[in-house]
């Protein structure tokens, strides 16, 4: 396998470092749905620490965890390696107005780590988890407000930005501490006065389909 | 009753009208046999994902988007399908359809006990004469040999029985029920109900009939206000197969009820002119298996009984079984659909709620009623919606990262209300069903192959339908952010009809007023399949009134040796 020659990772070596990372950022059930992965997507050890940084800068701990530490740069590893929201779709790159033929599969979808693990060390010029702390956010910090700025509504970091934010908000942390979690309402309140410390529910699930 | 034969009656399906026919025959003495094509599903055993949380599944609830691209391409569009919810819809790779060139149509199926009755929307809506008089009126279709007094008391029944929580409006074109109490607006919608009917007096907006009770009854438990209703519910709140009809058919003791039969024929005796009984594969052993019965209901889903009666072809009906008017499988509708409009509504920042309501509201229809005051088109539509705060999900869409921007995303966001239209799908003879003379399923059977396309008056009254809308959410203070007049794929609205339309003439229709077969005086037809128009209001409390009426009539002709 070549691939696997060239990335120094087997399936083996991957299904375990797996459940390593599950065990660290103890998400139940990480390592299942991480061993389901084809070692052709599998991350390197730097990948999968960048991620959870990235999640975590994103998301910072507060008096609630954040979110490398719910987890959720694992989630967007596995989430991308199975193209949840569309970002297995060749047309997810066709449709970005930047060029990254480095970063293309053959069938043209786009290698969203790879992506984001060169363009941060190309920003940072060299190492980015190696700067310090406030040279690392302020490098996402300029990735995240260039996604956002008018016409770039295809830029790639949008898309790795709403896995983190599900891979949070759906994990006990986010979904259950940082928001409220409330499976069995048992009635339903249409008029509650809301206030600046009013937690939103994470199960609002219309809230959660139409945004 | 059954003597020389296995059962009085033959169910085949287990969906919403399925239920109610097995409901209602077993409850007259009728041995009843129902057979399903898909899987057993056990009410509460079986909802193995009803209680997990998002991180209790593997993909957080979002599911395996490439396992869905390779084998749920269609499935997968429905707003219903999820990771947790995916058990109750059919793998698109093992279950094939056709289409003819240039149709695109979204065919959403649930193949296990109780169909789409556990996944349903569970809207509940009479029809009016409105309705049922617009065949004659505008003169697409055939007339309907029923108007509104017949089914009426049928109505009642079913709602009744199955419970539905709703407001009475006294309005005539959508026509009040047996409601249990209703469920209240929010805030924004009870501001948009009184300033839409300050500018339009005869525009109503009221909360969504739905079939999740709001009393206790029959000993199924008051809705929980989850609103994961798709992923089956323990507490048996909303009506399905399994928490309604199923539990009272099998109390009379007159039910079988098999599974994992996929139906391939009826079989038909030219010399008595009766259907005999079923054939069916069973999916599992792929043995084929038979059984007869004095009567046959055909609750299979509109596509698919009609794709049965195609499949029941013989010699003596050549082109397919109840088809000598030739119209088998022609007429089929859905409605069109699409988002009219989403807006910011300021002014409610103070207001929040709590629980899921597992129903939005309903605007009811109010163009083309006692004057055709539509644009290029003659019928109707309404719309469907509500108001809502978003959620987490809005940080997608924001710039920013850090302590700041997890700040903000923990209250609710600003209140939005969303319209979406659903409009009177024209009934056309070139909509069609066919069998593909090429493909086949699994078992060998043809392909039902689906030829359908919108035409002008469904795109003139969605275009109706997203200027009003705008409108009315612009008077009642909301800042609108997008609308659409095109509609969404076919099938989108999951109301697919037609196809074995009843109608005074057996010439030109499959069934006559108690939706049995012109030409088979033992065959009923009780689904989606035999609706000759679709009004704009969503049909499925229509089949089951439908369903219990010809159950009756069924009965009745059994008891005086007719059938």
């Amino acid at each position: 396998m070549a691939d696997e020659a060239e990335t120094g990772w087997s399936r083996r070596d991957f299904v375990g470092a797996a459940s390593l990372l599950a065990l660290a950022v103890g998400v139940p059930g990480a390592a299942a749905f991480l061993s389901g992965l084809d070692a052709n997507e599998a991350p390197s050890d730097r990948q999968v620490s960048l991620m959870r940084e990235v999640a975590q800068l994103v998301i910072p701990r507060s008096e609630t965890p954040g979110a490398g530490d719910a987890g959720a740069g694992a989630f967007v590893i596995l989430a991308l390696a199975h193209g949840l929201d569309g970002t297995r779709k060749p047309a997810a790159s066709a449709e970005m107005p930047f060029a990254f033929p480095n970063y293309q599969r053959p069938d043209g979808s786009l290698r969203f780590v790879d992506w984001l693990e060169n363009t941060l060390d190309r920003a940072a010029g060299g190492d980015w988890l190696g700067k310090p702390g406030e040279e690392r956010q302020s490098i996402l910090a300029a990735l995240d407000a260039e996604a956002f700025a008018e016409g770039a509504d295809a830029h790639p970091w949008r898309k790795i930005k709403g896995l983190i934010l599900t891979g949070y908000y759906t994990s006990e942390p986010g979904g259950a501490l940082e928001l409220r979690y409330e499976p069995d309402a048992g009635r339903f309140e249409p008029k509650l006065p809301q206030s600046p410390e009013t937690r939103a529910m994470s199960n609002d699930w219309t809230a959660v389909e139409f945004g | 009753m059954a003597q020389e034969h296995d059962f009085d009656a033959i169910v085949v399906g287990s969906g919403v009208t399925g239920g109610w026919a097995a409901k209602e025959l077993t409850e007259a003495g009728l041995k009843v046999l129902m057979l399903e094509r898909g899987r057993n599903i056990e009410h509460q055993v079986d909802y193995e994902t009803e209680t997990r949380a998002p991180w209790d599944m593997p993909f957080r609830g979002a599911g395996d988007a490439e396992l869905y691209a390779r084998e749920y391409p269609v499935q997968m569009l429905n707003r219903h399908f999820t990771e947790y919810t995916q058990g109750h819809f059919v793998n698109d790779v093992e279950n094939p359809y056709a289409t003819a060139a240039g149709t695109d149509f979204n065919w959403f199926r649930s193949y296990n006990l109780g169909g789409r009755s556990l996944t349903w929307g569970r809207q509940c809506y009479r029809w009016s004469d409105y309705d049922f008089e617009a065949n004659k009126r505008d003169g697409h279709g055939t007339d309907w040999p029923i108007r509104y007094a017949d089914l009426a008391p049928w109505y009642d029944k079913v709602e009744e029985f199955i419970g539905v929580s709703g407001a009475a409006e006294g309005l005539p074109q959508l026509p009040d029920g047996r409601f249990q109490p209703a469920m209240p607006l929010v805030p924004v919608e009870q501001a948009v109900r009184e300033r839409i009917a300050e500018r339009w007096p005869e525009r109503r907006l009221t909360i969504g009939r739905t079939a999740n009770l709001t009393q206790a009854k029959d000993g199924r438990a008051e809705c929980q206000r989850r609103a994961i209703c798709a992923r089956g519910c323990s507490y048996g709140a909303y009506f399905s197969t399994q928490s309604s009809t199923l539990p009272a058919a099998r109390k009379t003791g007159n039910l079988t009820l098999v599974t994992d039969a996929v139906v391939e024929k009826v079989d038909y005796d030219p010399k008595t002119r009766r259907v005999t009984g079923v054939r069916w594969i069973d999916a599992a052993s792929k043995q084929r298996r038979s059984a007869t019965a004095r009567m046959v209901f055909l609750n299979a889903g509109s596509f698919n009984s009609v794709h049965l009666l195609m499949n029941s072809a013989s010699e003596a009906m050549p082109q397919g079984l109840a088809n000598s008017s030739g119209v088998l499988g022609t007429h089929i509708m859905d409605h069109a659909s699409t988002l009219s409009a989403m807006a910011l509504m300021p002014g409610f920042e103070q207001w929040t709620t709590f629980g899921n309501r597992p129903t939005g509201i309903v605007i009811a229809r109010f163009r083309n009623l006692d004057q055709i005051d539509g644009e290029g088109h003659s019928r109707g539509f309404s719309y469907q919606g509500g108001a809502l705060q978003s959620g987490w999900t809005r940080g997608k869409r924001e710039a920013g990262i850090g302590a700041d921007f997890k700040a903000g995303l923990r209250a609710p966001g600003p209140w939005r209300m969303v319209l979406v239209a659903f409009a009177d799908c024209i009934p056309r003879a070139s909509n069609r069903l066919t069998l593909d003379p090429v493909k086949t399923d699994a078992n060998g059977l043809p392909q039902l192959k689906i030829e359908f396309a919108f035409g002008k008056e469904e795109q003139a009254a969605l275009a109706d339908a997203r200027a009003e809308a705008a409108a009315m959410l612009t008077h009642a203070g909301g800042k609108v952010l997008m609308g659409f007049d095109r509609p969404g794929t076919a099938g989108g609205a999951i109301h697919e009809m037609g196809g074995a339309r009843m109608g005074h003439d057996p010439k030109t229709s499959v069934l006559n007023r108690w939706s049995q077969s012109h030409d088979i005086a033992n065959l009923f037809v009780t689904d989606g399949a035999q609706m000759s128009s679709s009004a704009c209001q969503n049909p499925s409390l229509t089949y089951m009134a439908l369903t219990a009426r010809a159950a009756d009539h069924a009965v009745g002709l059994l008891r005086e040796g007719l059938v």
